[in-house]
């Protein structure tokens, strides 16, 4: 099984543009970025390994106990594909992991879009950082998705009212979103909550654009502050948004931001 | 539609909606909370006024917020819905409230969302049931991984003894797969040596058995078999778990420990035989006397003791040699419980027995026809404290002065028993016998 199928690549567009790699993040898969995507040319879209249509079989509980992991699948996908003069667009963790491919290849990788980012959910408060929560809340989400390995399977029969009434269709549509294995889910959740990026978006080789919702439960405003002012050629774009995933909830003002962006860039 | 007599079908919703059995919830897109039924307000503790001023993750846990934002959020819009989410809302004034919660988004035709309904179920009964059935889970997990990583060979069968489970150790010491040996006779699977249904011999003593067998590569195993009893079937005959450890390489130690303890029982008496021989020679008739008779006494002890292998000897044993150095027993009687003493104790044992019987023989009651001597061992003390006093008493002797200078057997005695074994020896020379108490602890500190 090559790359490409085990992370569920999906190459679209002319082959001749720059090249959009999407990385999507913790809890989804890259069917988040669907209202996003058609708004540009050459666009590669992929399935964390352990997420999504991804072959969960690959999924090394050790090896992905490093984000990096993602990291090095991402630039291995770039690699296959012959991609050069790359922006990568990451969401929540992906973005983080773009940062690390980025780091460490940033001869084929040209910028990075940071759709909410965050260097690292918990509080650091010997180093002066400030993510938002502390330790006991991100126990908390842990045990939270493990007890939702019985809501898991319960995922997989939609038969709430306002559905269509159609089974079959119904089973289909639920199960190809956001696939996790429960154990998987919690896995990565320990990766991505108790992450610390820090030092890599303080050191990020590559210049990036950061889009941060004005109105964000997860990631504080201070946080978006503080990115614009370690990363360094870091360009933030506050959108008057509310949630973490501001692709799905303000698709259009993203693409915009995107497009401004990448012309500047050009 | 409603039946007759139950009111209008409006009222019937509204009220249906409003006290419905389970918490009733609508957001705007941005989550703003825009109505809420009196369920839900009676149990957060909180009135609807205040709570439409708020969204739905102000009601969630910190952790609960991280779910729905990297999560449920995402699939709400993406497939319209969530369900069944098991997560607890913070309530006032109280613990948070475990809830099941589904959600489904209301889109416009340009796929915009326009709203979001939720339903929230109690979930306090299934939570405590879910939280001991993950518990238990996780218990199993930790024993299954236990078995699994063992290097023993660990499996079970049924009652009539026919493989239902084989752990990977079992696989690698016998080297068959679970694959080709489930549901076979484990005798058959597992033959051991002159043994030809060992299953049905562990099985009919009805209870745990441990038996130490040879395998046909030469391999030797401890055996434990021991009955699974069901819970759920209270009559019915027991599985067993059999558990099988190698022991090749404990057997083959032991076996050269065994040749090791015979040769030098051999070599000591060899060494007591040569000593005795040089003693003859050299020292004058009677300092040779004594030598040889203390050496003798030594060799005694020496052999009660390999007799066992090293392990102790008897008390009374002990007390049955020094009887015959002192004439039989119309001039030595003893009362003692049957007890073990230590290797090192034995022997210190027997040489002090030995000095007073001697001391008894030359200076004291045994030196004339009528006197005699008379030892008590009794238990004192209870528990860690109990301890073992031995009382020596001659009487019928000649009458007795307190010495002016201690001799040399006494000093061996307080060397061997006060030094060596900790204990406490105290000699009375009353006029009209010699007295001797020690108390020692048996097999305690002395074992080496």
């Amino acid at each position: 099984m090559t790359i490409l199928d085990r992370n569920c690549v999906v190459d679209s567009g002319p082959e001749g543009k720059p090249p959009l790699v999407f990385v999507h993040g913790y809890g989804c898969d890259q069917t988040m970025w669907r209202r996003v995507t058609p708004s540009f040319e050459r666009v590669v879209t992929y399935d964390l390994t352990g997420m999504g249509r991804s072959d969960l079989s690959a999924y090394d509980f050790r090896k992905y106990a490093e984000l990096q992991a993602h990291a090095d699948d991402l630039l291995q996908i770039i690699g296959a594909l012959e991609l050069s003069d790359v922006t990568l667009v990451g969401h929540s963790i992906g973005a983080s992991i773009a940062v690390l491919a980025a780091n460490r290849a940033p001869d084929r990788i040209a910028r990075t879009v940071l759709v909410s980012p965050t260097p690292s959910f918990l509080d650091h408060p010997e180093r002066g950082y400030r993510g938002g929560f502390s330790r006991k809340d991100l126990e908390g989400l842990i045990d939270l998705l493990q007890e939702n390995h019985l809501g898991w399977s319960a995922q997989m029969a939609p038969t709430v009212a306002g559905q269509p009434a159609d089974g079959s269709a119904a089973v289909e549509l639920t199960q190809s979103f956001c696939r996790t294995d429960p154990e998987i889910a919690a896995h990565f959740g320990r990766v991505t909550f108790f992450a610390d990026c820090i030092d890599d978006m303080a050191g990020a080789a590559r210049p990036a654009l950061i889009l941060h919702c004005d109105d964000d439960a997860l990631v504080p405003m201070q946080v978006a502050e503080w990115m614009q002012r370690h990363v360094p050629g870091a360009t933030l774009k506050v959108l008057r948004a509310t949630g973490h995933c501001p692709h799905m909830t303000v698709p259009d003002d993203v693409v915009a931001a995107m497009q401004e962006y990448l012309r500047q860039a050009a | 539609m409603t039946a007759e007599g139950v009111g209008p079908r409006d009222r019937v919703a509204a009220d249906l909606v409003h006290d419905a059995p389970c918490g009733i919830a609508v957001t705007d897109p941005d989550g703003r909370l825009q109505y809420v039924n009196s369920t839900l307000e009676r149990w957060l503790g909180r009135e609807a006024t205040e709570l439409l001023s708020l969204r739905l993750t102000d009601l969630f846990t910190p952790a609960l917020r991280l779910f729905y934002e990297t999560h449920m959020a995402p699939m709400m819009r993406l497939q319209g819905h969530v369900r069944e989410i098991s997560c607890r809302l913070q309530v006032a004034g109280g613990p948070p409230r475990p809830v099941l919660l589904s959600g489904v988004g209301r889109f416009d035709a340009a796929g915009a969302a326009t709203r979001f309904d939720y339903t929230i179920f109690d979930a306090r009964e299934r939570h405590r049931y879910e939280e001991e059935l993950r518990n238990a889970t996780r218990e199993a997990d930790e024993l299954a991984a236990i078995v699994r990583s063992s290097p023993n060979a660990i499996l079970r069968t049924d009652p009539a003894g026919r493989i239902t489970n084989w752990n990977p150790g079992a696989e690698r010491q016998f080297g068959h797969p679970a694959s080709s040996v489930l549901e076979r006779a484990v005798a058959d699977v597992i033959p051991f040596e002159g043994m030809t249904d060992w299953f049905r011999q562990a099985r009919d003593a009805r209870a745990e058995t441990t038996f130490e067998a040879r395998y046909a590569t030469g391999s030797e195993f401890e055996v434990t078999l021991a009955p699974i009893f069901r819970r759920d079937q209270p009559h019915a005959r027991p599985d067993w778990s059999v558990v099988l450890r190698d022991v090749t390489e404990r057997k083959a130690a032991e076996r050269r420990l065994e040749v090791m303890v015979g040769e030098m029982r051999h070599r000591v008496n060899n060494v007591l035989t040569m000593v005795s021989g040089i003693a003859r020679q050299t020292l004058p008739v009677d300092h040779g006397q004594v030598f040889i008779a203390r050496l003798q006494a030594l060799a005694q002890a020496n052999d009660a003791l390999s007799r066992s292998e090293w392990t102790g000897a008897g008390l009374r044993q002990l007390l049955d040699f020094a009887k015959r150095e002192a004439g039989g027993g119309d001039r030595f009687r003893y009362a003692a419980p049957d007890i073990e003493l230590s290797a090192r104790q034995a022997t210190a044992l027997s040489m002090a027995l030995h000095e007073m019987v001697t001391n008894a023989l030359k200076y004291g009651a045994l030196s004339r026809p009528a006197g005699q001597v008379e030892v008590r061992c009794d238990w004192e003390g209870q528990g860690p404290e109990r301890r073992l006093r031995i009382g020596w008493v001659e009487c019928g002797g000649p009458e007795v002065s307190p010495p002016t200078r201690e001799g040399f057997g006494t000093r061996m005695i307080r060397l061997v028993l006060g030094m060596d074994l900790g204990g406490e020896v105290r000699f009375d020379y009353p006029r009209e016998g010699f007295r001797c108490q020690i108390v020692l602890i048996p097999g305690d500190r002395s074992s080496g």
